[in-house]
């Protein structure tokens, strides 16, 4: 990108804008840990993260290469296991949750799992790792993605964690615990929500220099554009400094987003 | 009370992929009776006999740590070498250990919670496809499950239960192709999955101090879903960075990971997670599993088998290994890279 930030960095500060203080959060592998990591340092939260396989409150001192890396129980509260960890936001104490995939629909679900017949795919991926736990515990989930059409699609292949399913109450229908389920979804173009009546995803925020026109065009399902349509502001000076200098300063994931 | 009195639970659903469990809690205990230790037996050995008494081809086994953070890497090389195959892999959190069966063709059903990724360094090619084929030729079949499930499947096989009741998987296509069944509770009338308890004959555990019975410590970092895949096994073999002495295990029992009575075998194995992080001891070693995951770039597979002939079946054990990846020196770096003492990228080879 021509303003002299690249699309991993946007995305890693607009998400880190949207985490509210004095909550736990669940963190992934990836971007997630980018986020959570500036968002302790640019605005000084009182976040406790969670890492699915122990991790309980570490001061990360750098960016985390695995959800079980030493970076993530350093100066911990405590370091418990994956059961402790997923049970822990079972009972309710998952206020945000991060998720990513390759395919995303109007309804928030996701897919990691397959391209194609789940049997004899077209394409594997890792699957569910703890995104489907997460997905169906997490108070609020945000959602963090490549805005292009093949990926905003009618229909994902496959549901590896769950949005708003079909709809209203779906998720209640099949015994997800009420009150769950996707908040945000975090964008290359943009910043998106769901419409409460019918839980279809819905335009909250344009990037800068992205058109309405832009997010129709990549968009392969249908997306409610509100009368009103916010602005994301570009990232700072000093959010960029610190994401580069300090969250990932070998640009094991930033780099990710050049070219 | 009069049977038509009596509360029924309801089955909702159940999965596609539905199987009897191959070692069910009455098998586990008889085996337990009759195989598992009563004494403090000296359990040293070195990974090349531990892996002929205690692993064998068509086994389920489960593997310790995640991804790759205290795997246990020079008991894996040995079952790579000693040609065991057809494995049936519990594969929550897993990443280089089972791409190193996958990628040898080693593996025939995967229970899968997350596989083939290196997480934040990338997806291996090649790796991906040797899968993909392998599923397309019937080869390799996949029950899906996740991360949060195959943690609680471990945790029941080592309460010696059949199955745990979670709130996971409901609305997700997981269930689809899982072995879970939705139930009715019948004391809330909520919906809930039950999952089957997974247990296994056999689990290879990388730890950081053992005694020589097999008393052992995991001194830092998350624990992962190691109590259950441990208590929940026909046989752990166990491999330890150190052992110590017993006298240490009883003055600080607090800290005992488990007690010697799950343990078969323990092997003396320094750096034995290398590649990997072993959390408080060295970091991972990114430069190698890039030159992994770069030997994955090539799909025609030739780079990939080089890279297991020049660091796995062309060396007779884990100490050759470890002098090709660079010896005392690399390893060093990698300690002072645990503790923040120098910067990732370093030349030290």
């Amino acid at each position: 990108m021509s303003e002299g930030y690249n699309e991993m960095e946007l995305m890693t500060v607009i998400a880190s804008r949207e985490l509210e203080d004095k909550k736990i959060i669940y963190v992934g592998t990836g971007i997630p840990m980018l986020v959570t990591s500036l968002a302790q340092k640019t605005r000084n939260l009182e976040i406790t993260p969670i890492f699915e396989v122990g991790g309980i409150g570490p001061q990360i001192p750098t960016l985390p290469l695995s959800v079980a890396c030493s970076r993530t129980t350093w100066r911990a509260l405590r370091v418990a296991d994956s059961s402790e960890a997923f049970e822990i936001a079972q009972s309710g104490f998952a206020d945000y949750a991060f998720l990513g995939g390759a395919q995303i629909d109007a309804y928030g679900n996701l897919n990691s799992t397959v391209i194609g017949d789940h049997d004899s795919p077209k394409v594997r991926f890792p699957g569910s790792g703890g995104a489907n736990p997460f997905a169906s515990f997490a108070w609020r989930t945000i959602i963090i993605m490549n805005h292009e059409k093949r990926r905003f699609v009618e229909k994902v292949d496959y549901i590896t964690s769950p949005g708003y399913l079909d709809g209203p109450n779906s998720r209640e229908r099949v015994g997800l615990p009420p009150g769950t389920g996707p908040y945000r979804v975090i964008t290359t173009k943009g910043t998106f929500d769901f419409e409460e009546k019918s839980k279809r995803m819905r335009l909250f925020a344009l990037n800068p220099g992205i058109t309405v026109e832009d997010i129709i065009d990549n968009t392969g399902f249908e997306i409610i554009i509100p009368k009103k349509v916010r602005q994301n502001e570009p990232p700072t000076r000093e959010e960029l400094r610190i994401l580069r200098e300090e969250v990932d300063p070998y640009r094991i994931i930033l780099g990710r987003g050049e070219g | 009370m009069v049977e038509s009195q009596l509360i029924e639970m309801k089955i909702l659903d159940q999965g596609n992929k539905f199987q009897e469990p191959k070692i069910t809690p009455n098998d586990f205990r008889d085996w337990v009776r009759k195989n598992k230790p009563r004494t403090m037996e000296d359990k040293t050995m070195d990974a090349k006999t531990a892996v002929k008494k205690f692993i064998k081809s068509d086994d389920i086994v489960s593997i310790s740590g995640c991804s790759f953070v205290r795997i246990p890497v020079a008991v894996l090389h040995e079952v790579l070498r000693q040609g065991i195959k057809d494995l049936y892999v519990a594969a929550g959190t897993r990443s280089y250990d089972v791409n190193m069966l996958t990628d040898n063709g080693r593996v025939k059903h995967i229970d899968a919670g997350y596989i083939i990724g290196l997480e934040v360094l990338g997806l291996p090619r090649m790796s991906r496809k040797i899968v993909e084929q392998a599923l397309a030729k019937g080869e390799l079949t996949i029950t899906e499950w996740d991360n949060g499930t195959m943690a609680w499947r471990h945790k029941a096989a080592g309460m010696g239960i059949p199955f745990m009741a979670v709130r996971s998987m409901m609305g997700a296509d997981g269930f689809k192709y899982s072995g879970a069944i939705k139930v009715e509770c019948p004391f809330t009338k909520e919906k809930m999955v039950l999952v089957p308890a997974l247990y296994t004959d056999v689990a290879l555990i990388h730890v950081h101090e053992s005694d020589i019975y097999g008393n052992a410590r995991i001194s830092s970092g998350a624990v992962v879903e190691d109590w259950g895949k441990v208590r929940g096994a026909k046989r752990v073999i166990l491999s330890t960075e150190k052992i110590i002495d017993t006298k240490d295990i009883r003055k600080n029992s607090d800290r005992t990971f488990v007690p010697y009575f799950y343990v078969d075998a323990v092997v003396e194995a320094p750096y034995g997670c290398h590649p990997g992080n072993m959390p408080g001891m060295y970091y991972v070693d990114i430069e190698h599993l890039t030159e992994y995951r770069n030997a994955c770039e090539d799909i025609t597979g030739e780079d990939l088998k080089q890279y297991y002939e020049k660091y796995i079946f062309g060396v007779e054990s884990f100490e050759e290994y470890l002098e090709k990846i660079g010896g005392k020196k690399r390893l060093k770096f990698l300690e002072d890279l645990e503790f923040l003492k120098v910067k990732p990228g370093g030349n030290s080879k």
